[in-house]
């Protein structure tokens, strides 16, 4: 198939996705998941809403313990089985929830419509297969079509140019690639049966800064071309602020803040947390004596902090904070789970 | 005259039989005292190398490291003992430096009894106890174990290890990578007020240049096993020469809103330090390489107020 009738089988796919409208790609409502351990059950992920629309790009931020990367494995339903649960909540993908989905429906989803990208390049792709390999066993599995070998060998050839790789070192292993050429490769495996859905956890996190704004622009340019959905999980607020168009900040399992990159970086209300993770960072074009970390530690998961749980470390503790939960507030989709802004509203 | 200097300083590894991976590849480092110098670069600039070449963790291929004016690489054993009570390591991962057997009391009590700086066991947990409380650790926590802590505290245990001798010296290898953000201020913090207090002098390795910004006096760029760039902080960031330097400043992402620049972007990855070729290394990857980069090697040229620059641009 030549460049220009792939082209166009992509704008016909891109032309399809759209006629769908209205159904945003990813709904999630309410979302709860725990880990079942021997001494008690840790709430990784409480009471999570969030929506994502045709070729957006969400942003979900937070520290070590926030429950990113559990709502990201909730999503794709790839909590360890043992111990990983959904005791409430619904993902709708497409509308169609997945927590009512067989496993082997599962297995077809993961791959052809959300697909995932893995923080650490160095221990995602298996040693012991080419890269090429890799590539074309996603392409086999979700081979519904029926295509030939040979087709799906020319889309490996492909893929790999893509990703700004020599399609003449498919036959080596990943060893032989450095950190930012096997995240390249990563990436194309995710991409190869043209996911609307891409969950992208700390996909950069792993490697140099030349390197990570190289493979940031790869992603923006591949996520255009092809209309991808992006959930880009990440704790660094500098590559949120290039990438996502909303941004959702976590902190001990609830997003305690939602809104456009607009609300999160220029708004003027947010959540305490929030300001304290900004005044936290390092600014390379501000002259700061010291930083304002945010005092005490990230609550233990297994022991959440009544009220508001935040309210230890937050520096505008009220009483109210102490018990029962925190305000919601919303103001044109921009959402903050704080009490300070009851008073403000006046309710 | 400086705490710390070396001369012309290189470690290559062999690597089978003849060829040498050249990590440190003659570097010049002064660091006065009560100051900090930042050494930046990406994986595998030898600036880690250079760290523990510097603490004699690892024995130099040539050169020279003056500590307060003896050099260390040719004094005797006794000698050397004696100097390196004055100079400490705090590493990058707090996880897996640590020995997960032994309790915060041990950890801490460690370079004390192997240094026999206490008289008796009750000096000693006197000594302890106020370890644990400069470094912000709750008393509580005496008994515990590695894992049983976060990664901030156990990096205020490597950080307690690394002042127990009051040293006048300290390597910070990426001290804070490991860490979250709140955490990591917090740390940043405790590094400079202990600088105040004690009068230490740091030499801070890091790949994370607003972090250097923020602790250092003095930044050296390293790429390939040498220094392409020195100047003071404000300086560096101010005005920055080397194209690798600007590169890698443009290459942050900054917490404002806005799209990644593409125009800076640099090409290709860190070339291969295993015999690399005569000239620049940075050659192949930069945006104004001219012929004579790739012909001669670039020596440091100071651009005036100890602003250097090793670059065929500025005439090196």
């Amino acid at each position: 198939m030549g460049d220009t009738a792939m082209e166009e089988k992509r704008m016909g796919q891109k032309r399809k996705k759209n006629l769908d409208g209205g159904v945003p790609v990813l709904d999630v409502r309410s979302l709860e998941a725990v880990y079942q351990m021997d001494d008690g059950v840790i709430r990784a992920v409480n009471d999570v809403s969030f929506t994502i629309a045709e070729g957006e790009t969400m942003g979900l931020v937070g520290e070590t313990g926030a429950g990113k990367t559990t709502t990201a494995f909730s999503i794709l339903r790839l909590l360890p089985e043992r111990t990983g649960r959904i005791p409430r909540g619904e993902i709708l993908y497409k509308g169609e929830n997945l927590l009512e989905k067989s496993a082997d429906e599962m297995r077809m989803i993961r791959g052809s419509c959300i697909s995932m990208i893995f923080q650490d390049p160095m221990t995602a792709l298996n040693p012991i297969l080419t890269v090429g390999d890799q590539i074309l066993e996603s392409l086999e599995i979700h081979n519904v079509e029926n295509r030939a070998e040979k087709e799906l060998k020319s889309r490996v050839d492909e893929l790999m140019s893509l990703v700004g790789i020599s399609p003449a070192r498919k036959g080596e292993y990943p060893h032989q690639f450095s950190g930012g050429m096997k995240q390249r490769i990563v990436i194309a495996i995710a991409l190869a049966c043209e996911p609307l859905l891409l969950i992208a956890d700390e996909p950069t996190t792993a490697l140099d800064v030349t390197i990570q704004a190289q493979v940031l622009v790869l992603m923006e340019e591949l996520k255009a071309r092809l209309g991808t959905s992006m959930i880009m999980i990440s704790h660094d607020l500098g590559v949120v602020a290039k990438t996502c168009d909303s941004v959702a900040i976590m902190y001990a399992g609830e997003i305690v803040e939602y809104g456009t990159a607009g609300d999160i970086f220029e708004g003027k209300v947010h959540h305490p947390y929030t300001i304290g993770l900004f005044q936290a960072i390092p600014r390379l074009d501000e002259d700061t004596l010291r930083l304002r970390p945010i005092s005490g530690l990230m609550p233990d998961p297994s022991n959440l902090p009544p009220g508001c749980r935040f309210h230890p470390r937050c520096p505008d503790c009220m009483d109210e904070c102490r018990d029962g939960k925190p305000y919601r507030y919303d103001r044109g989709g921009h959402k903050i789970l704080c009490n300070l802004f009851r008073k403000e509203e006046g309710v | 005259m400086p705490l710390l200097r070396t001369v012309n300083l290189k470690k290559y590894f062999r690597i089978g039989k003849s060829r040498f991976l050249h990590a440190v590849d003659g570097v010049n480092v002064e660091v006065g005292a009560g100051s900090t110098l930042g050494v930046v670069g990406e994986s595998g600039c030898g600036k880690s190398t250079l760290g523990r070449l510097v603490m004699g963790l690892l024995p130099a291929t040539s050169g020279e490291i003056f500590y307060d004016g003896v050099d260390i690489l040719r004094c005797t054993r006794a000698e050397l003992a004696q100097r390196r009570r004055k100079m400490q390591i705090i590493f990058q991962d707090p996880y897996s430096s640590l020995n997960p057997r032994m309790s915060v009391f041990e950890l801490i009590s460690e370079p004390l009894v192997m240094n026999k700086a206490c008289a008796n066991k009750k000096e000693q947990l006197t000594r302890v106890m106020e370890l644990m409380e400069t470094v912000g650790l709750a008393e509580r926590f005496i008994n515990s174990y590695p894992h049983e802590m976060d990664g901030g505290r156990r990096q205020r245990i490597g950080v307690a290890r690394a002042i127990a001798l009051r040293p006048e010296f300290i390597v910070c290898d990426e001290p804070v990578s490991a860490l979250d953000v709140s955490i990591q201020a917090q740390i940043l913090n405790l590094l400079m007020d202990m600088q105040d207090e004690m009068k230490l002098t740091y030499m801070f390795i890091t790949h994370d240049l607003s972090v250097v910004k923020h602790i250092s006096d003095e930044i050296m760029v390293m790429y390939l096993g040498q220094c392409v760039e020195r100047a003071r902080s404000k300086e560096l960031f101010r005005n920055p020469l080397h194209p690798y330097t600007q590169a890698l400043l443009s290459a942050i992402p900054q917490p404002v809103l806005g799209k990644l620049r593409h125009d800076k972007l640099l090409r290709g990855e860190v070339t291969d330090p295993i015999d690399p070729e005569p000239g620049c290394r940075f050659a192949k990857r930069c945006n104004v390489m001219k012929p004579e980069c790739a012909e001669r090697d670039v020596a440091l040229q100071d651009m005036g107020s100890g602003h250097c620059v090793a670059c065929v641009l500025y005439g090196g």
